[in-house]
């Protein structure tokens, strides 16, 4: 069954995109991330244009975040304090984001800038995450009773001034490091389409150092109200929100969430990084190829303007 | 006379299956008629001075007399798209005084299109070349009843192009070397068959009892919207003898026209619609998933 989206302007299988958020909503509901970083590129490797793509995909990364939340908050697994410093750069960086997007796409790289910077970001992460694993099933493998290490091993944090006390987080840190965090993370959600739970879970607990328990509520709190950011910007600024693409990701997102939740109550933590580390690499992949391999026709047509 | 009455005979035949197919056709569709009427407008010939006042008088009393020589009608009066829109196939039909031949010239409204080329920069394919150009119709098709080149060939009148000299009109923009400037031309083409816009074939006119002619124009589903212009000719002897020109409008209509126009023009409110409409989505379907 095709729909012809208002925004995209074209027509697509709606199938396809409700399975393309029920895949999204599975990783989300296995590892507790967006799964963004996975429905942008496959939204654009299904002919969706860039720009449509991932301020849709934006969009769907709000409903995400509210239902993850939901029960983080009911927990009390937020941090107020270290959400709102992250939020404080968030909003800038996701505004800032929104607005090198916007002058990407003119002069014409903005497909570029998301292939690379998706190859360069899942590359690292796959990699290290991939290792990681097969380490700690090794050590595992060899003494199961492996002490675990220090908490805070971080010596930068405590030096830079303006430092704060988290107490839910049991921390006392520069304010700097998670406000250039969320700074960062602002702008990969503008410009690639992502809540950025990928990267920004993994920094909150090597970087900054932060209870694992917290993470995910906290993560979700600051994604929550970047994502809403950007896809105001994009809306306001690039009229490049479809509502309809939007609304059918979030619909199979619901549907996957519980079902990938389940998945992941069945099996090891381990295995779990090891498979997640195994489909970011994929992805990574064949972008990577997409980049390398010699394109059908090199010419393609910017933005039409009608001029009046 | 005789002329009129077969018309009306055509127009009874044509608008049956029409009817049956078009359930796209707008109510509130402009001015000209969906099915062709008794009396048709026709459209008006190229030469009329005065198209604008056509819009005032009722369909059934054209201020200009229609040509004898060459009526012409199409199956739907706009191209609409609806959220089912998977391009659209019109049926362009009509009546001639014989002898002649039919060509049929589809163009969508000109805007300026930027033409990327991709180069291997360090092992990566990354756009390096840009070339903007002004005039560009976003849709260009042909349809004739004989190979276009031999009713050409004849030394017709100017007004008919071929796809390659109608694009050999349109404006480049900054300066670049003819050789570059033709590779980037080609480019364009490229892109827009791909895409099926400018399609490559020559459309069939094909005619029926040496008076009535019918052609199929496709559209496809990545259609441009505006209004697009369709242009009949008569040719006699290589020569044209007639001309018809008709508006097309093609837009989205119902509730995609809603959404767009409100994407467009209050960016701001339809970003706080789609954030709010992603925060009921994602609480309800947090909340209904957990109690299962």
């Amino acid at each position: 069954m095709e729909i012809y989206l208002p925004i995209a302007e074209l027509s697509i299988n709606v199938f396809l995109l409700l399975g393309l958020g029920a895949a999204a909503g599975l990783l989300s509901g296995m590892f507790g991330v967006g799964g963004g970083f996975l429905a942008t590129p496959l939204l654009i490797f299904a002919g969706i244009p860039p720009a449509v793509a991932v301020a849709s995909q934006v969009n769907q990364v709000v409903a995400n975040s509210v239902s993850s939340l939901q029960v983080q908050w009911r927990r009390g697994n937020v941090d107020f304090r270290m959400g709102l410093v992250l939020l404080l750069g968030g909003m800038i960086g996701s505004s800032g984001g929104v607005w090198l997007f916007t002058w990407l796409k003119r002069i014409g790289q903005i497909d570029f800038v998301i292939a690379t910077l998706y190859v360069v970001l899942l590359s690292t992460i796959g990699v290290m995450m991939l290792a990681e694993s097969l380490r700690t099933w090794a050590v595992r493998r060899r003494n199961p009773e492996a002490p675990r290490g220090k908490l805070h091993t971080h010596y930068l944090v405590h030096r830079l001034p303006l430092k704060l006390r988290f107490y839910k987080s049991k921390l006392y840190i520069s304010a700097l490091l998670p406000v250039g965090l969320g700074f960062a993370i602002g702008i990969l959600s503008a410009i690639l389409g992502v809540g950025g739970g990928f990267i920004l879970v993994p920094a909150m607990i090597y970087l900054l150092g932060m209870p694992t328990a917290v993470v995910i509520g906290t993560s979700n709190f600051q994604i929550l109200f970047v994502a809403a950011n950007v896809t105001f910007l994009h809306a306001a600024t690039n009229g490049t929100v479809d509502i309809v693409l939007a609304l059918l990701l979030i619909v199979g997102g619901v549907v996957g969430a519980p079902i990938g939740a389940r998945i992941a109550a069945r099996l090891p933590g381990v295995l779990l990084r090891g498979l997640m580390a195994a489909i970011i690499l994929a992805v990574a992949t064949e972008l990577l190829v997409q980049l390398l391999r010699t394109p059908v026709s090199p010419f393609s047509l910017g933005v039409r303007e009608v001029l009046p | 006379m005789s002329a009129r009455a077969l018309l009306l005979a055509l127009g009874i035949a044509m608008a049956c299956p029409a009817m049956g197919q078009s359930p796209r056709v707008e109510p509130s569709a402009p001015a000209v008629p969906a099915v062709p009427a008794p009396v048709l407008p026709g459209g008006q010939p190229l030469a009329a001075p005065a198209p604008q006042t056509q819009d005032a008088a009722p369909p059934s009393v054209p201020l200009a007399p229609a040509t004898p020589d060459l009526v012409v009608d199409l199956s739907l009066a706009r191209v609409s798209i609806t959220s089912a829109f998977q391009g659209a196939s019109l049926l362009l039909f009509g009546m001639y005084d014989p002898p002649g031949e039919i060509v049929v010239v589809v163009q969508g409204p000109p805007a300026r299109e930027t033409v990327l080329r991709k180069e291997r920069v360090a092992g990566l394919w990354l756009n390096v070349g840009r070339q903007r150009f002004d005039d560009v119709p976003a849709y260009y098709a042909i349809a004739a009843s004989q190979p276009l080149q031999r009713l050409l060939a004849r030394g017709a009148g100017g007004e008919i192009l071929s796809l390659e000299d109608r694009l050999a009109t349109v404006k480049p923009l900054g300066d670049r070397n003819p050789a570059s400037l033709a590779q980037y031309r080609a480019g364009l083409v490229e892109v827009k068959r791909r895409d099926g816009l400018y399609p490559a074939a020559i459309g069939q006119v094909s005619i029926q009892a040496n008076r009535l002619f019918r052609a199929d124009l496709p559209f496809p589903s990545s259609l441009p919207e505006g209004v697009y212009e369709v242009r009949t000719y008569l040719l006699r002897e290589g020569r044209i003898v007639a001309a018809i020109q008709r508006p097309l409008p093609v837009g989205k209509v119902g509730f995609n026209a809603q959404i767009e126009q409100w994407a467009d023009r209050h960016g701001a409110w339809y970003g706080l619609a789609a954030i709010v409409m992603a925060l009921a989505a994602g609480w309800l379907g947090g909340a209904i998933v957990r109690r299962l």
